[in-house]
């Protein structure tokens, strides 16, 4: 169990608030904002990047991004062997935030993460939202991922870190384990993502019959920041209620 | 060069006030029954002489075009047409559903064995007032109508859909299309914005309405977008839509022709909106950003038959004196597809053309591609 240690408020994007939480031998930074039904995000291999979609899914519910040891201003995280190690120090950092059960979204690197986490804490993960989930990657993709808007330092040591734990292109060890998720799954994907073809989606679904696929359209690989308002409704939608997602509530009715 | 028989189904019955949209007072059930076995029959006729393609297209509200879902007369065709390729040109997908549109392909593929040329446009702008679509959207709806049937087609998986103007929360069609990856696509490429969107998403581009001219510099500027793009269209990629009448002579075809144009001139049929309207539509950005675009269609229908047929409006005489006409065509847009609309509409005459078309024109430009 970690300590959580609340601070002087920090200045963070829409009016998130920042918080530390000691897990795993770790000093790890949260952005937290809204009130409600819990929903945890794992970032990119850039970092925490809240967005206008983040700010509108912190309107209707808790909204808590965890930053992975070794990410942003944190010391570089030498320790860490794998996804597996790093999304069960993630999993013990929700846990010392004393969230029993929880909506976890994760996107790209963040979305292998959650599909870990969903495996390791079964009980815990009400929901899994993969974001343009890189878990299963083109041979093609070459490392380290471009460090897009990131301060030059920060971006070499988030690059050298990702390249070390994102594992193969095809990851046998988390694709046989895939099977065991049995919550509710969305996992999104851009029309123009460059990195993930649209096409990959398919073996997600191979994996997980129950996933839901969402392409969202004129998005690519960031897809938050592409189309923050179309990807948060999708999401609030989803997440009203999962199980009955593909019901339309949308009028189309002229009032009176 | 491929001929394709352009079907207008022109409605058959005694004409109507022109102008859009058309009253029906006067409508004659049977007259329209006509229309639609005349379009068969002639279909069937362009099969049997060699035509590669036949061509139906979607317009409404208007006795000019009487198959407001070309789609159900495709699927008539499927069954008459035994060997030609079946080419809507097209589905006017911003107004329509395009999942809808996605599933009809794919019937209309399956029920012909492969056969179906999927045409997409934007449409005429009478159209968006027809499905109350807002025209200024049309351009970006049809954009991602596009890709949303694409995806229909070829996505194995369910899938929802988080689109601009259209989102679904999950696609999975049956039948599936039999050609693969999908049917061929085409769109209407007379604006610059149309020939860099087809460039960019490989598909092919038809002219209608226009002059040899304007065709040919919207032409240029997509094969060099494709080049850009890392592909060079082939010829049948690019269709042309032309009026062709061909007799045993060129002085037998110039007579059937004016008495046909007598004929249709007493129709006056004709999609033509308001002054304002249009107007209004043109003000919606409807046309792209070339101004030449907004007065295509005053200039196709204009100027003597001589003029005509040197900037390719219409292909009228003998086989001989047609391929000539074809070949001029052929270097100036590099077209590899015709598309044929009978000059008189139907009767004798139309059928006697199109059957010199199949047997006699076609085998002396066959080989131009």
């Amino acid at each position: 169990m970690g300590v959580l240690t609340q601070e002087a408020a920090e200045e963070a994007p829409f009016g998130f608030h920042q918080v530390h939480v000691e897990a795993d031998g770790f000093r790890i930074r949260v952005l937290e904002k809204g009130a409600g039904e819990p929903l945890v995000f794992f970032h990119t291999a850039r970092g925490i990047r809240l967005t206008p979609a983040h700010a509108r899914l912190a309107e209707t519910r808790r909204v808590i991004a965890l930053e992975a040891p070794g990410f942003g201003r944190s010391p570089v995280n030498g320790r860490t062997r794998d996804m597996a190690e790093l999304a069960r120090t993630m999993m013990a950092a929700v846990d010392a935030l004393s969230l029993p059960s929880f909506d976890l979204m994760g996107h790209s690197f963040g979305a292998k993460l959650a599909l870990w986490a969903a495996i390791q804490k079964p009980d815990a993960v009400r929901t899994l939202i993969l974001v343009a989930p890189s878990a299963i990657r083109p041979e093609t993709w070459t490392l380290p991922v471009v460090q897009e808007g990131v301060e030059p330092e920060i971006g070499a040591k988030q690059a050298a870190l990702f390249a070390r734990l994102i594992g193969p292109p095809v990851d046998e060890a988390l694709e046989r384990r895939m099977g065991e998720i049995t919550c509710p799954v969305l996992a999104l994907f851009g029309t123009r993502d460059e990195l993930i073809p649209t096409s990959f989606a398919r073996r997600y679904r191979e994996l997980m019959p129950k996933a839901t696929i969402v392409f969202v359209y004129d998005a690519g690989h960031s897809i938050t920041e592409d189309r923050p308002q179309a990807t948060a409704s999708l999401i609030e939608d989803f997440l009203q209620e999962p199980g009955g997602f593909l019901v339309s509530r949308t009028s189309g009715a002229l009032s009176d | 060069m491929k001929a394709s028989l352009f079907v207008p189904c022109t409605y058959r019955g005694p004409a109507e006030a022109p102008g859009w949209p058309s009253p029906a007072q006067a409508y004659s059930p049977a007259a329209a029954g006509e229309t639609f076995r005349a379009a068969i029959d002639q279909c069937r006729l362009a099969d049997e002489v060699g035509f590669d393609w036949v061509t139906v297209a979607e317009h409404h509200f208007s006795p000019f075009c009487i198959t407001p879902n070309p789609m159900v007369l495709a699927g008539a065709l499927t069954q008459a047409v035994k060997r030609a390729k079946i080419a809507l040109l097209g589905a006017d997908i911003p107004i329509l559903n395009p999942i809808r549109v996605a599933e009809e392909f794919a019937m209309l593929d399956a029920m012909s064995g492969g056969r179906v040329v999927a045409g997409m446009l934007r449409g005429t702008p009478n159209e968006y007032i027809t499905y109350n679509i807002n025209p200024a959207e049309s351009r970006g709806r049809f954009e991602e109508a596009l890709q949303l049937i694409r995806m229909a087609w070829t996505e194995p998986e369910p899938f929802g859909w988080q689109g601009r103007y259209y989102q679904y929360k999950t696609i999975s069609i049956w039948p599936r299309p039999v050609q693969a990856p999908h049917p061929p696509i085409y769109m209407s490429g007379s604006s610059p914005e149309s020939g860099e969107f087809a460039a960019r998403n490989r598909v092919g581009l038809g002219f209608a309405v226009t002059t040899l001219p304007l065709a040919s510099k919207a032409s240029r500027h997509y094969r060099n977008e494709a080049e850009k793009a890392g592909w060079s269209p082939t010829g049948d990629q690019i269709i042309y839509r032309v009026t062709c009448h061909v007799a045993d002579t060129d002085e037998q075809a110039l007579e059937d022709l004016n008495a046909a144009s007598a004929a249709a001139r007493n129709a006056s049929l004709s999609l033509a909106l308001t002054r304002r309207t249009d107007e209004v539509i043109a003000g919606a950005g409807y046309y792209g950003r070339d101004e030449a675009q907004k007065g295509r269609v005053a200039l196709a229908f204009s100027g003597d038959l001589k003029s005509r047929i040197e900037n390719g409006q219409i292909l009228v005489g003998s086989p001989e004196t047609v391929a000539e006409q074809i070949r001029h065509i052929h270097a100036e847009t590099g077209a590899g597809v015709l598309d044929l609309i009978p000059g008189p509409p139907h009767g004798d005459k139309a059928l006697k053309s199109i059957e010199l078309i199949g047997t006699r024109l076609m085998p002396l430009v066959r080989e131009l591609n």
